[in-house]
């Protein structure tokens, strides 16, 4: 059977890597591009049966536009006075099939893969896939998912990649230290070698111990509560620039520098954020195309490349806001030294300033009586999908033929992030092509408000969570077993998942760690009076030294000093330290034993490729999904030679070596 | 009646094993492993201290948190252990069905207890750390019921220290039993599997671990029970030998582990430490701190302790000057003060192996007397049995148990077993592999477990039900 492999296409794998809230999707692994889809990874459960559907439905009563929220792709029922509808953005009864990292509801889970499978893949029999595995997964959960792939779909082959290695296939690091920070768990997986060494995680296993991107919000919400946050509002600002990590400093109070008050009058900014009256964006003027992105990233994990392209958007945006606002408040203002404050700080960099605005983008539904000429509705369901892959994408299959033949074929190549120029079209996204008469359509609106925020969008990230992501990392690496290997996984640490987005996050780790675990080689010795006078050479004696304790003689870099050298040995070890010849990396190089030493001597991250323009421009983030994408070539599609060799065979499983 | 493995019958594909996915339960005083047997490291490794937390609303006035990720500075949290020190048995049994349970079942099939949401810790969210799926224990004998037999699929072996009494392996089985449901269970001695995990079915076994090490003979997979040997010289015994040496040092020595430290600064060796500690607003239990210093000692152990390989003891005269002429190692306590290491590196180990040069200890309980070092408890076990054992057993020493990866301990042992045994074959097995040296007797059991002929040996639930707990002192011998 394994003849088989290597004959599958490259447009034709699946890679599935899913999240507690977003999972990413892509029909085709022959450019390494950003994922085309993102959807929310989650099910509703159909009110009539046990099935799980992919939206919220509901009954409503038909024509009469009667109940609240909105609907799109209106189904007619048996009796006339009902109808299903769907609502795409509604996350009300929504089941999470995966939390915290682990399958919690298997079988919503499975009808969620299956609805994925269906909305991406045209043909059934010849598309393999790649399916990235949460380490939390167990053993059992594994055996379900091949079970059910390979029983109810037609799946030819399926390979689950474990997230960590995903990772690293998208890095390309032999040895890395790969931090993944999601919705609510992090995991933290050392691997050496490309071996997993060792892997801890805050996850489902740990209940009670919070961790991930969506405590950050949480403790942004309770400090921004009184001043009328909703939750919503707390994650754009927290995906927003404004929010950030400042760097860390260790004599400070909680370790970080506020930014002090810098000018007078600062008076007027501090007194609770002022609701700019909400200037709506009325349906002529900029609602940017991601839009609907936008709505799906508001439920999911840190939605991503969104923010990294529409960063430049909001700039611009923002530049064009601050002009409007400025005008409306010459206006209203009358007190000039207001004006001054605005202006002012405009110039700092925003962790420069204590007072910031920030931009909350509002989507607004609401359904609108909309008299329709039977032509309408043809022109509307092409509307979205030309203008967005995503909206295409979530374009429902049933119902509406033209709508869903026009979605289907959207070239994986779309960006998953439309043209970071916002200004584009569609302010109104209507799904309800149906009938004449009068209808039932949403209008999606985006409204925007300016709002002033304080210190707060710096306190959010507090010590302790920091703290708690420095000790995993530490005592993660600290216990693999090997000491030899501890040096590497240290100087390759990258963090992946949307929850290590947050503005100077990362850093601001790593200078933790720096600070405080860092074993620094040059102090160990090097120039005290504690050297007694026999060091100067010690090699005299050395045949009697075990190999094993001259390795270890770790920072002083000793051992390749030569015996005869008339250098004085001490001065050559001061030197070749200050060189940044790190004693740790000659003691492995010589590898005749264990280097006996304590680690982190040093501590970096791990350098990220730079030939993907896409990927270093959106960030490496998500770079599992990257790596899935390269394992979906290597498993699937490579061909080595005649001899397919056992390691690729041995990287899937096939339906035949299935049964 | 169990028909023990030779050394022939032992496949050498050993994943090859059955497809039940059996459980292999190792609990030791430092750390208890679990894990799918046929897999070749447990999947779950959790230091057997665990945390209790001051909980007004349990029952019992706290409730117990399990694995290292719980065990952090934090108010109102005392760090125990649920295993006695002085023999690695089980001394609480209550917290062990916990732990056992919180490992077996949440951590490797965390399925097994969907059957009740209300309490797999899905529903705890709001409450943050309420009520935690770890139950206190009266929770968990509800559980017990209501899970009807969580562990129904899944048959366990369970390792057990060779001079576990009758009791408590009964209580082991009982609890696999009735509470999980297993449909069978084996109890299998620690150096059996730690032999079998070398590929021997004879073997003298030297278990060098954190609370204790054992010297136990090991005939065709049967323990030979007058040959046991333990004593308190282990992990755990080290690190006192280095706090001794840490006080006797001048100056003092302080030992400051690195949930004090906020961030350090680099000092010249010998300097005063310059760091800028943490503020806590709480007081931490002293058993915290205990734990916390024991961290920081097993890296000391690990990167700079080294044990003198001989010939000849430490104490011989040049043999210290020798050593000053080396090089010694560094190291740097959390607070950033550092030190270098040269002559004393060797002294606070040579105690396992010469009484007289062991450092002044604490209590009096700690003190070795000769018959407990190695050498001695070698010798101990080898006396204990047949003459004509012995050259068998001499010649398939397996070293095993974390403490034995210092460097240097292997040297010093078969150097020790050359000049004590002159003329006859010593060979030492020592796994290459830490993991496999420090997981010897989980190992051991996952082979075990996974193979097929050792089908006919399991207690069977029905065979339980017909005997009664007394059936596993009559099968696992």
């Amino acid at each position: 059977m394994s003849g088989q492999q290597g004959k599958w296409k490259e447009e034709q794998v699946l890679v599935i890597c899913p999240g507690s809230q977003t999972t990413l999707a892509q029909l085709g692994c022959s450019e390494l591009t950003l994922p085309s889809h993102r959807l929310p990874t989650r099910m509703f459960k159909d009110p009539d049966t046990d099935d799980y559907l992919p939206y919220h439905t509901y009954k409503r009563k038909k024509a009469t536009a009667a109940a609240n929220g909105g609907g799109d792709a209106a189904k007619p029922e048996d009796d006339d006075e009902f109808e299903y509808v769907e609502d795409r953005d509604s996350s009300e009864g929504a089941i999470y099939p995966i939390q915290r990292g682990r399958i919690a509801n298997m079988p919503a889970f499975l009808a969620f893969l299956d609805h994925v499978h269906q909305l991406l893949t045209t043909s059934y029999h010849n598309t393999p896939i790649v399916l990235m595995a949460s380490p939390q997964w167990t053993r059992g959960d594994n055996e379900i998912i091949a079970r059910f792939v390979f029983e109810k779909t037609k799946t030819p082959a399926l390979c689950l990649m474990h997230s960590a290695f995903a990772a690293q296939y998208g890095l390309k690091w032999l040895n890395l230290t790969v931090v993944d920070i999601g919705y609510e768990k992090m995991d933290v997986s050392c691997i050496w070698d490309s071996n997993l060494v060792a892997h801890k995680s805050l996850d489902y296993f740990t209940p009670g111990l919070e961790a991930g991107g969506n405590v950050l919000t949480k403790r942004l919400h309770e400090l921004l509560k009184d001043k009328g946050f909703t939750l919503d509002m707390c994650e754009q600002l927290k995906r927003s620039p404004l929010a950030e990590v400042l760097p860390y400093v260790a004599t400070a109070k909680n370790c970080m520098e506020l930014p002090e008050e810098e000018f007078p009058a600062e008076a007027l900014a501090v007194e609770a954020p002022k609701m700019n009256e909400p200037t709506i964006a009325a349906p002529s003027t900029a609602v940017d195309a991601d839009g609907l992105d936008d709505k799906i990233a508001d439920e999911g994990v840190l939605d991503v490349a969104n923010i990294v392209t529409s960063g430049n958007t909001r700039e611009f945006l923002a530049k064009k806001e601050k002009e409007k606002a400025e005008r409306a408040k010459a206006k209203h203002r009358k007190a000039q030294e207001a004006e001054a404050a605005a202006n002012r700080p405009a110039r700092l960099p925003n962790a420069k300033r204590k007072t910031n605005t920030f931009h909350y983008e509002e989507t607004v539904h609401e359904d609108v009586q909309v008299p329709l000429s039977n032509g309408a509705p043809k022109i509307e369901p092409v509307a979205p999908s030309a203008t967005n892959g995503d909206a295409a994408s979530v374009a429902e299959p049933a119902p509406k033929v033209e709508g869903d033949a026009a979605a289907a074929p959207v070239p994986p190549a779309a960006p998953a992030v439309p043209a970071p120029t916002g200004e584009t079209t569609a302010d109104v996204l209507p799904f309800a092509p149906e009938a004449t008469g009068s209808v039932t359509e949403r209008r999606t609106k985006r409204i925007r408000r300016d709002i002033e925020v304080g210190l707060e969008r710096f306190l959010f990230v507090e010590r302790e969570y920091i703290d708690q992501v420095a000790r995993l990392i530490y005592t993660t690496i600290q216990s693999i077993p090997e000491l030899n290997k501890r040096p590497d996984c240290w100087n390759n640490i990258v963090f992946v998942g949307n929850g290590s987005r947050v503005r100077g996050l990362k850093e601001n780790v790593l200078q933790t760690m720096m600070s405080r675990y860092l074993i620094s080689p040059s102090t160990a010795t090097m120039f005290t009076s504690e050297l007694p006078s026999n060091m100067a050479t010690p090699t005299g004696t050395g045949s009697q030294t075990p190999t094993g304790s001259t390795s270890g003689s770790l920072p002083l870099g000793q051992l390749p000093l030569p015996t005869t050298s008339s250098v004085n040995p001490l001065l050559q070890a001061a030197t070749t330290a200050s060189l940044g010849v790190p004693g740790a990396a000659t003691a492995d190089a010589h590898g005749s034993h264990q280097s006996h030493a304590q680690t982190p001597t040093s501590i970096k991250m791990a350098q990220l490729p730079n030939y993907l323009q896409d990927w270093s421009k959106a960030g490496y983030e998500e770079a599992h999904f990257l790596g899935a994408l390269v394992a979906g070539r290597l498993v699937y599609c490579m061909h080595p030679g005649n001899d397919l060799n056992d390691a690729q065979r041995l990287s899937s499983l096939s339906r035949v070596d299935y049964k | 009646m169990a028909q023990p493995l030779t050394t022939a019958s032992v496949p050498t594909d050993i994943y090859g094993g059955d497809e039940v996915s059996a459980l292999v339960l190792d609990a030791g005083y430092c750390q208890t492993r679990a894990g799918f047997a046929g897999e070749d490291v447990p999947k779950s490794v959790l230091p057997s201290f665990y945390g209790s937390i001051k909980d007004t609303n349990a029952a019992s006035g706290s409730r117990n948190v399990f694995g290292e990720d719980y065990i952090f500075a934090r108010p109102d949290f005392e760090v125990k252990n649920y295993m006695s020190r002085t023999e690695s048995i089980v001394e609480d049994w209550d917290t062990a069905v916990q732990m056992w349970e919180s490992m077996l079942l949440d951590r490797l099939q965390p399925e097994r207890r969907q059957t009740q949401p209300s309490k797999n810790g899905l529903n705890d969210g709001a409450d943050g750390e309420g009520d935690v799926s770890m139950e206190d224990a009266a929770t968990s004998a509800e559980n017990a019921e209501n899970a009807e037999k969580p562990l129904a699929e899944s048959p366990l072996l369970m390792t057990e220290a060779p001079w576990n009494q009758g009791k408590a392996r009964e209580k082991a089985i009982e609890i696999a039993m009735e509470n999980w449901g297993c449909p069978a269970f084996w109890l299998s001695r620690t150096p059996v599997c730690a032999a079998f995990a070398a590929g021997k079915a004879s073997a003298l076994v030297v278990d060098v671990g954190g609370a204790n090490t054992s010297v136990t003979a090991v005939h065709d997979g049967m323990i030979l029970k007058r040959s046991i040997q333990k004593s308190h010289v282990g992990g755990l015994w080290l690190s006192s030998q280095i706090r001794s040496m840490f006080d006797s040092c001048d100056p003092k020595i302080e030992i400051r582990p690195s949930y004090m430290i906020e961030s350090k600064v680099p000092v010249d060796a010998g300097a005063p430490s310059q760091a800028i500690l943490r503020q806590l607003n709480h007081d931490l239990h002293p058993s915290y701190r205990a734990y916390e210093d024991e961290r920081l000692l097993t890296e000391y152990k690990e990167s700079v302790v080294e044990v003198w390989r001989g010939p000849g003891r430490y104490s011989n005269p040049g043999n210290e000057d020798l050593v000053k002429t080396q090089p010694g190692r560094i190291f740097e306590m959390p607070d950033g003060s550092n030190q270098m290491w040269r002559e004393q590196r060797y002294r606070v180990s040579e105690g396992m192996w010469d009484e007289t040069a062991q450092l002044p200890t604490a209590s009096e309980e700690e003190r070795i007397t000769k018959a407990q070092t190695i050498p001695e408890l070698i010798r101990a076990c080898l006396n204990a049995v047949d003459v004509d054992l012995r050259p068998n057993l001499l010649g398939n020493i397996v070293v095993t148990g974390g403490t034995s990866l210092l460097n240097g301990f292997n040297d010093r042992l078969n150097n020790e077993l050359m000049a004590m045994y002159p003329g006859m074959r010593v060979k030492l097995h020592a796994a290459g592999l830490t993991t496999e040296r420090r997981f010897g007797s989980w190992i051991g059991g996952s082979i075990l477990a996974s193979l097929g002929t050792f089908h006919q040996m399991w207690i069977s639930k029905k065979e339980y039900d017909e005997n009664g707990a007394g059936i596993v002192e009559k099968r696992c011998k």
